[in-house]
């Protein structure tokens, strides 16, 4: 039987404390590939070590890369519950330097240069008095500080009532989906919600389409304003948050946040830039059409259906009676403005969502549809 | 050229025959397809079935579907918050139009070749059909449905039975202080059961099992509720029932809320029971506390303390309507030997999950409940199915009210298979 990479004694005595300005060498034991853009990579230290801080806080590793000294925060996913082993999850970041190096170099094996934790985005911080309630709300590789949280309450056998909401792009990005209900199971308070931007083909996904605004969330946790809030994601989408719950009349001094990384953020989740042609002379504009699943693209002027033009460009998308009654070619509208007017076809609830009929929708700016 | 005679009508007529009053039925009501298909026939498609409730569809466009032997009927709200309800089969090639269970449509489309109709059930579009294709009279084919207070009852009758107008006029009054069209569905739950439906029902017209079997639905209900034979020991016990009954009656009918039993069970073709019944302890709800589940009470209502509205329909509910919330069920035969029983919790419309109530607490006492009374309505479906069973002899104090739904159940077979 192979024997583990890392191979602690069990029977020696507690060791020192962890922090922040403790300097030393760990190494990499074990890389694991979480979804197609997210490693965990699981960190021990040479000599018997027991690892403790407060989950959700960070460290710090410092690299070379091309030669220079690169030093980056990263939350800890692992659990001090198994204090043997800490492990950091990091998305590969386009042309982000750092998240590159990892993903690309980073081996079981090779020793790396780490300050200890520090940080007090945690619901064990003794900052924060212990809530009856949390909501935990990530984005992306953002969930790493709340699994760290949940995986540390589930392990100490606690009852805490939990809602946790991880967003992502699609399910295929979705983080931990299957630990998440395994923690799910065994602790009763907590409930899970998954909320994907996209489908992925192909996928069983049942959980939520979409973003994640304000009525999503009084569904998903009809209490939220009875609740501790712990978000992290990129800064667009915290701030996203942050405006929801305050506009909500959300009592702010039980917000918390903590930006997970402090590489440059993922671009997907940046507002979209509008771009349009300018009018000519008898008020018509022509727009773009954007079908993200089909990656097609073509242009429709403002006095003619997205229908109509699509099946111009050779496109033939679902459809029946074209007059907006059947809602056989009804779509979701990711970004852009359209002018719907349709014959019952569609409810004013499924257009307030987010919904059109390309059939009877003329475009008022570039549109991007769910296709 | 008249209808002929089926073999499950012959068969029914003979088992009709031979029932002997104050007992059980014999064993092929419980196991024969050919029954059962008599009871699709005559029960199920002859007279007004419970469904829903009318918070399942809130909005315009909302729209459920309800399956039952080898009916799928659509029930839905139009644009002028009218409920309507159509057997939900396309009439072009007959593909069934909505597959889930709820959802929303704008106008009712079918998935074959997107044939359209409105909420009203008439043809809008059905493309390639030519110029001399005329939708009228291809409208979906409606189904009779009536609103009690917030109930949901159809018909698949061509002509349904009428005096569902004197249930509702007797009805609306004990219901309507409730406000069941201003609650939300707090939570729904399918239960499928290995029996024939009619061990359901008689099943939850008597509560002599209830003492052995269901600890917590007896915390908030009185155990002389429901009929008890009279001997030295029970008699204080009795008595003091007794008197808690008619002092609530007064005091809630001085609230206007009505309470007295009424009872047509087997003298009409819609029979139906109902009694505000009190609730041991705080007086409140059928919860584990007896305390309510919501703290936001329905309608106008303010006392908690309003004790328990049953109401009970033939051939196939039963409902307690409580100061915080309502329970309902529906009971829908899926084969000889496999019931479906839906449950419904409904609350005040703005109760806030977590704040209000909490599903959990809403749902433990009936989940609790509807789980024993499964497995002992499951063991006597095999006891039943040994070949050792014949029929028993009801209790005259505790069963009087199973012996009403064999005889309505028997008469109404007997009436329309004649």
């Amino acid at each position: 039987m192979p024997s583990p990479a890392h191979a602690p004694d069990f029977s020696a005595p507690a060791s020192r404390p962890w922090s922040a300005d403790q300097d030393e060498t760990l190494r990499c034991v074990h890389v694991r590939q979480e979804t197609h853009d997210v490693k965990t990579f699981v960190l021990a230290a040479d000599g018997p070590r027991s690892f403790r801080y407060l989950p959700g806080q960070f460290i710090t590793l410092e690299l070379e890369v091309d030669g220079r000294r690169i030093n980056r925060c990263y939350t800890l996913s692992s659990t001090p519950t198994r204090p043997d082993l800490v492990s950091i999850t990091v998305k590969r970041v386009p042309g982000g330097m750092v998240s590159n190096w990892l993903h690309d170099h980073l081996r079981a094996g090779m020793a790396l240069g780490v300050m200890g934790p520090s940080g007090a985005f945690s619901c064990f911080s003794c900052f924060s008095a212990p809530a009856q309630r949390y909501l935990f709300v990530s984005g992306g590789s953002g969930v790493t500080p709340l699994m760290s949280m949940t995986r540390a309450l589930h392990d100490l056998g606690s009852d805490a009532d939990i809602v946790f909401v991880h967003c992502a792009r699609t399910p295929a990005d979705l983080l931990f989906p299957e630990e998440l209900s395994m923690m799910a199971r065994n602790m009763a308070h907590l409930r899970l919600a998954m909320v994907c931007e996209h489908h992925t083909h192909g996928s069983n996904y049942a959980g939520h389409l979409g973003r994640l605004d304000l009525h999503r969330l009084a569904h998903i946790a009809p209490d939220f304003l009875q609740r501790d809030v712990y978000t992290c994601g990129p800064a667009p989408f915290m701030g996203a948050v942050r405006g929801m719950l305050a506009g909500a009349g959300f009592d702010m001094q039980r917000y918390r946040e903590e930006s997970f990384s402090f590489e440059s953020l993922p671009a997907e989740i940046q507002p979209e830039i509008e771009h349009s042609s300018p009018e000519n002379e008898t008020g018509v504009t022509t727009y773009r059409i954007h079908l993200q699943k089909l990656a097609q693209e073509f242009t429709c002027r403002s006095d003619q259906t997205i229908l109509q033009a699509a099946a111009a460009a050779g496109l033939r998308l679902p459809s029946s009676c074209s007059s907006g009654a059947c809602g056989t070619c009804k779509t979701k509208k990711i970004s852009g403005q359209v002018e719907i007017k349709h014959a019952g076809g569609i409810r004013q609830r499924e257009i307030d969502q987010g919904w059109i009929l390309p059939c009877c929708s003329r475009p008022q700016s570039d549109v991007a549809l769910d296709r | 050229m008249n209808n002929p005679i089926s073999a499950a009508t012959l068969l029914t007529r003979e088992l009709i025959a031979r029932r002997r009053p104050g007992h059980s039925l014999e064993a092929p009501f419980y196991l024969s397809d050919s029954v059962l298909q008599a009871d699709m026939e005559h029960i199920f498609g002859q007279h007004w079935i419970y469904v829903a409730v009318e918070p399942q569809v809130p909005e315009a466009g909302d729209y459920i579907t309800v399956d039952f032997g080898k009916h799928s009927i659509l029930i839905v709200r139009d644009d002028d918050m009218q409920i309507k309800a159509f057997h939900n089969v396309c009439r072009h090639r007959g593909s069934r139009l909505c597959a889930t269970q709820q959802g929303v449509v704008g106008n009712i489309v079918c998935p074959y070749h997107q044939w359209t109709y409105d909420l009203a059930g008439k043809l809008i579009h059905a493309k390639h059909m030519g110029e001399d294709f005329d939708p009228r009279g291809l409208g979906l084919k409606p189904v009779h449905l009536r609103n009690l207070a917030g109930l949901i009852f159809i018909c698949l009758a061509k002509n349904p039975p009428e005096d569902f107008a004197l249930m509702d006029q007797e009805m609306t009054p004990y219901l309507a202080p409730h406000r069941l069209a201003d609650c939300k569905v707090a939570a729904q739950v399918d239960l499928v059961e290995d029996c024939n439906w009619k061990l359901t029902m008689e099943n939850n017209r008597e509560c002599y099992h209830c003492v052995g079997n269901h600890p917590e639905l007896t915390i908030s209900l009185h155990e002389y509720g429901f009929g008890y034979q009279p001997d030295p020991q029970n008699a204080e016990g009795l008595q003091r029932f007794q008197e808690i009954l008619e002092a609530s009656h007064a005091r809630w009918e001085a609230m206007g809320l009505p309470s007295a039993e009424i009872d047509t069970l087997d003298e009409r073709i819609t029979g139906f029971r109902t009694q505000r019944l009190p609730i041991d302890r705080s007086g409140q709800s059928q919860t584990l506390n007896a305390e309510v589940a919501s703290k936001k009470l329905l309608g106008n209502l303010r006392d908690p303390a309003l004790g328990g509205l049953s109401f009970w329909t033939q051939p196939n509910s039963w409902h307690h309507f409580m100061s915080d919330h309502v329970v309902s069920f529906s009971v829908l035969p899926i084969s000889a030997t496999k019931t479906l029983v839906r449950t419904t919790w409904c609350v005040h419309k703005d109760a806030v999950e977590g704040v209000d109530y909490s599903v959990e607490n809403l749902t433990a006492v009936w989940n609790a409940t509807n789980a024993q009374d499964r497995r002992l309505v499951e063991e006597s479906q095999i006891g039943i199915g040994t070949g050792a069973y014949e029929p028993g002899p009801y209790s005259p104090f505790t069963e009087g009210l199973v012996e009403k739904f064999c005889n309505w159940y028997v008469r109404r077979l007997d009436a329309l298979t004649r």
